[in-house]
């Protein structure tokens, strides 16, 4: 290049901060319109929102960083959320899914049947890409419709017909909703569970052979194999970690909304997605870090809640939405060429 | 390279530097937030222009879409909490999970009118300052039923002369109160009148929608034509999308002489058409405008400290909290 030194080390600087610098930006605007946006509230709140869509995202960005990706993933999670919330209705409840639970499940059944359930899923996904050597798109836009009808005949099956899963168990939306109060501000229990999923998660990618492994995978897999990664192993075990925070991420959903229909889940994992991309997981495969799966989950959030909080036209938003994104994405992709 | 500690310091930093600059502003007249359920709906749609129309020049609103996600409208209520709106309209994307959105709600002490969507009313109950205005879903059912009667009174749509009349069911959704209202009671009340009626096929259900109604219409049809007489459908959209289905094999077309009856409920503008060109047989009118009128005068008179009905010539029904807009029937000018 025949910039100077000056100047290249000030637009790396730019490269590299491009995400916070987007997320600044963002934040001043809406200060600008609405100076009362600034609150402990609000923060609490984005992260609160951006929790369970954070921990889904940090199951798909394996999936990306093998340069596939997971359409089903939102479907899965009403499936699993079904679950939990069948378990955990209220036993005064008289139209229950389950009439036969009078007393209170612990917790703890219906979340690892919840991610038991996410993780047959994920493995069916697991097995298309690995072993029927599908493009992870296409097997998981079968799932995708699996995984729905299997939800729909679920919520049918109840002797009443098809209604919500609701009333669920006030435990349960106490777990999931619950925040401490550590002085300046509430630090809701979901942004707890997902600090905890995303240090889960560096390990895995950072300390572990498993994760070791998938980067290598996902930046050339021919390579990988030859050196002796066991690539089919590795791509069941990214799955199945996958399916854990599917499951997990479920649970809290179905806690959070407390109730869980027919449409639950749908188009999460675009959010996911988006997220994960936003963060600089990229599709071309072998490139991501937690960290900027977080802060793309929580960007996405942010512009969410403020094009809310500005209140500003549904439908424009959609538009807004569209070009941050592919700003964000046009911006962060830089410096990955700069790279290659 | 990848974002390492310091990046995440960086964000940490800007978003606590951003906690501690919180200022109050206050608005001159009061602030209403609007959440509803879907806006590409064509009855809510109605209502909603009632409601602009309405609070113009009364209240600042702000509204959202729920596109049909509760939890997407769950975010948009943090939202409107947070912006310290003095009063909010709520129409849920899913009337179960009220009990979390009047717990939101009632922490922040401003009061709610939902509407459309009926929650338990003994969640609403729960918060004195939240009301329902709704209408009685069974009502459209029943008024379906009605007209069902007054076309088999004709005596000329009983094709294979066997006394009953062989329907088909289009229902919104399959977990939707409102949907399994007006499937149960169309069919109960037709039968009441002393129709008698036998399902052709399952039930299909097509999410409210045309296309998908038009779908299904075509594929009963090549399964069972000629043995199909009436078409119930718990909307116009649906129901539009079984005529355009019945048009295309000659049925149901303007002047033409072949008709086999379509019933819907909302009397949207193109279904009222359809009826007066005689195309369908029959809808019922929920009044959009009226509900929308009702709500804004409710709300207002909630936050301004008034008794909520003041002034809007409507009564509580026998739950104390309720209010209902009568539907209406409509066959045709």
């Amino acid at each position: 290049m025949a910039d100077l030194p000056g100047s290249s080390s000030w637009k790396e600087w730019l490269l590299n901060y491009s995400l916070y610098i987007i997320l600044g930006v963002l934040i001043i605007i809406v200060v600008i319109y609405e100076p009362n946006f600034l609150s402990t509230r609000n923060l609490s709140n984005i992260l609160a929102q951006a929790s369970t869509r954070g921990i889904l995202a940090l199951g798909v960005a394996g999936m990306i960083v093998y340069t596939g990706t997971d359409l089903s993933a939102g479907r899965i999670l009403g499936v699993s959320a079904a679950i939990s919330a069948s378990l955990l209705q209220s036993v005064t409840y008289a139209s229950r899914m389950y009439p036969g639970i009078t007393e209170p499940l612990p917790l703890v059944i219906p979340l690892l049947l919840a991610i038991l359930a996410a993780i047959v899923f994920c493995l069916i996904n697991a097995f298309g890409f690995a072993v029927l050597k599908m493009h992870p798109f296409i097997i998981s836009l079968g799932t995708q419709l699996i995984a729905y009808g299997a939800l729909c005949l679920y919520i049918d099956s109840q002797a009443n017909g098809a209604q919500p899963l609701a009333s669920l168990d006030p435990r349960y939306i106490s777990a999931v909703n619950g925040s401490f109060d550590i002085g300046f501000m509430n630090l809701p229990y979901l942004v707890i569970y997902l600090a905890i999923c995303s240090a889960f998660m560096w390990v895995i990618w950072n300390k572990t052979t498993l994760g070791k492994n998938m980067f290598a995978i996902g930046g050339n897999p021919e390579a990988a194999a030859v050196s002796g990664v066991n690539v089919t192993r590795n791509i069941f075990g990214v799955y199945f970690v996958a399916g854990i925070l599917y499951g997990i991420a479920a649970f809290l959903e179905a806690g959070r909304v407390q109730s869980v229909t027919t449409a639950t889940g749908l188009n999460y994992e675009l959010d996911a997605i988006s997220g994960c991309v936003i963060g600089g997981v990229s599709f071309t495969g072998g490139v991501g870090t937690i960290p900027g799966v977080l802060i793309g989950v929580i960007i996405l959030q942010v512009i969410n809640y403020s094009l809310y909080y500005l209140g500003v036209n549904a439908y424009y938003q959609y538009i807004i939405k569209g070009l941050i994104i592919i700003l964000a994405v046009a911006i962060d992709v830089r410096k990955y060429i700069a790279k290659k | 390279m990848r974002p390492g500690k310091g990046r995440v310091m960086l964000f940490m930093c800007m978003l606590l530097a951003a906690m501690f600059v919180s200022t109050a502003a206050m608005a001159a007249s009061p602030r209403i937030g609007i959440l509803i359920y879907k806006y590409d709906d064509t009855y809510i749609s109605t209502v909603r222009n009632a409601l602009n129309k309405a609070l113009d020049g009364k209240a600042q609103i702000s509204m959202q879409d729920g596109k049909g996600d509760q939890a997407t409208q769950n975010d948009q209520l943090d939202v409107m909490i947070e912006r310290g709106m003095d009063g909010i309209i709520v129409n849920m994307v899913d009337a179960q999970a009220a009990s979390g959105v009047v717990d939101k709600i009632k922490k922040a002490g401003i009061p709610v009118v939902f509407f459309n969507r009926e929650p338990n009313l003994d969640v609403l109950k729960t918060y004195e300052k939240a009301l329902f205005v709704g209408t009685n879903a069974a009502d459209a059912g029943k008024m379906q039923g009605d007209i069902v009667k007054s076309i088999w009174d004709e005596n000329k749509y009983d094709i294979n002369k066997d006394g009953k009349f062989q329907y088909v069911m289009f229902k919104g959704e399959p977990d939707n109160p409102e949907a399994i209202a007006r499937t149960d009671f169309s069919v109960s009340q037709a039968v009441l009148n002393g129709v008698k009626l036998e399902q052709i096929g399952e039930t299909f259900v097509c999410n409210w929608d045309t296309a998908l109604a038009q779908q299904a219409m075509e594929s009963a049809l090549a399964a069972n034509e000629g043995k199909i007489e009436l078409v119930i459908a718990n909307n116009d959209s649906m129901a539009m999308g079984a005529i355009a289905a019945l048009s295309n094999i000659g049925y149901n077309v303007e002047g033409g002489s072949k008709l086999i009856p379509v019933i819907g409920v909302d009397a949207t503008d193109q279904a009222v058409d359809a009826i007066n060109r005689g195309i369908m047989s029959g809808t019922v009118k929920q009044d959009g405008e009226a509900m929308g009128n009702a709500v804004s005068a409710i709300m207002l008179n909630m936050i301004n400290g008034k008794a909520p009905l003041e002034g809007t010539g409507y009564k509580y029904d026998d739950s104390g909290i309720a209010v209902r807009i009568p539907y209406s029937p409509y066959v045709g000018k």
